[in-house]
């Protein structure tokens, strides 16, 4: 559970908020991966970022919600704004809009940090197929344990709107999961599958 | 009851990858200190979006600058023309024509914009001058028109109708102008 507290970035408060935020700094670090497309190093500068800003008090807690709720919204937010730089950027050094678009895609062999399982492997590209507010609601419920209510917070929509794609969302994975499953023989849960043996 | 299942089996491979993550994650102290040393640096004083902005606005300024004052120039030639053919300027202004010669004998030493200005100024007064003694000729020739037509309300009688009887006239004068009643009582 987080606490609410109220955090300012002057005076002696620094250090609780530096406190808060090293507690919560492997959620936000997988919370930066989920809106920067699986790109570590997007994430890492996302993440330095959010925390210069909180740094020089240019994203100020006011205790309106919860610090963990505010700080990955900081984060999404954050991240759209580097998104959208980084592509801007790119147009203005190549003009060529399909180098743009590979620039902007995340790197493969970045986002793969870790020998994936072939199952974990099929659930990113199925979570990388879900449109953008579907897989967030998702990533917020599922791997950041927060309520649909927390999680409508940091979206920054209604909770009816983010009940819509958190279902909509679990049932597209579903739907893929099983397509894949059958494609590939692959079981839920890794039991082997009797007909592939 | 499927659907229950399946949550779990979502559950579990978020949280396997989020165990994943934890492992690739960077150290939080790296990362603060990074962005600490972030803030010390001085910003880039220099912006090329800004500096491109500006200098596009300043030529802006400047062109709009350089067609006011074209079009203010433009305006008080125009003007000056129409002055000149007001009937005021219609007699001749002797005294102009020395100025002219004046104005464009001085300016042989002097920078070619000068000349220039002045050798446009002694044109105008030139042209001004000879549209001044055109234009007397033409009132003259005015003053002097008569209507063909002016001979056929002319008649005999002009200098009775014309004519006023004076205070010191006499009687036997002055009753020719009365009506002759006398004689319309005897009949």
């Amino acid at each position: 559970m987080t606490r609410s507290v109220s955090v300012k970035t002057d005076g002696m408060q620094i250090t609780e908020l530096k406190a808060e935020l090293e507690r919560l700094h492997s959620a936000s670090f997988g919370w930066a991966l989920s809106c920067c497309r699986r790109d570590q190093t997007e994430a890492e500068e996302v993440l330095q970022t959010v925390y210069l800003k909180i740094f020089e008090g240019k994203a100020r807690f006011g205790g309106e919600s919860s610090l963990k709720t505010w700080l990955f919204a900081v984060i999404r937010k954050t991240a759209a704004t580097e998104y959208r730089r980084r592509l801007l950027r790119s147009f203005r050094l190549t003009g060529d809009p399909e180098e743009i678009v590979e620039r902007a895609a995340p790197n493969e062999s970045q986002s793969a940090g870790y020998e994936r399982s072939e199952l974990q492997g099929h659930f990113q590209s199925a979570m990388k197929s879900l449109p953008k507010r579907q897989r967030e609601a998702l990533h917020l419920v599922f791997y950041e344990d927060l309520s649909l209510r927390e999680a409508a917070d940091v979206m920054g929509v209604s909770i009816g709107s983010a009940r819509q794609h958190y279902e909509r969302g679990k049932k597209r994975l579903r739907e893929s999961l099983a397509t894949m499953e059958l494609g590939y023989g692959i079981s839920w849960g890794r039991k082997e599958n009797p007909s592939a043996v | 009851m499927e659907s229950v299942g399946d949550e779990k089996k979502i559950r579990a491979l978020f949280s396997e990858l989020k165990i994943a993550d934890e492992q690739t994650a960077p150290a939080f102290t790296a990362v603060w200190q990074r962005a600490q040393s972030r803030s010390m640096k001085p910003r880039r004083a220099f912006n090329l979006s800004f500096a491109v902005a500006t200098a596009l606005l300043f030529c802006a300024m400047a062109t709009l600058a350089v067609l006011s004052i074209r079009s203010q120039r433009a305006v008080p030639a125009s003007a000056s023309a129409t002055m000149s053919a007001t009937p005021d300027s219609f007699a001749p202004r002797s005294d102009k024509g020395s100025n002219v010669a004046v104005a464009v004998e001085t300016p042989k030493d002097s920078s070619p914009p000068v000349k220039i200005r002045v050798a446009k100024s002694s044109q105008r007064h030139a042209q001004e001058i000879a549209a001044n003694s055109q234009l007397a000729k033409e009132a003259k020739a005015i003053e002097s028109w008569q209507s063909p037509t002016a001979d056929l309300l002319s008649s005999p009688s002009d200098g009775l109708f014309k004519s006023l009887p004076q205070l010191n006239e006499n009687a036997n004068e002055l009753k020719s102008f009365l009506p002759n009643r006398e004689n319309e009582k005897e009949k």
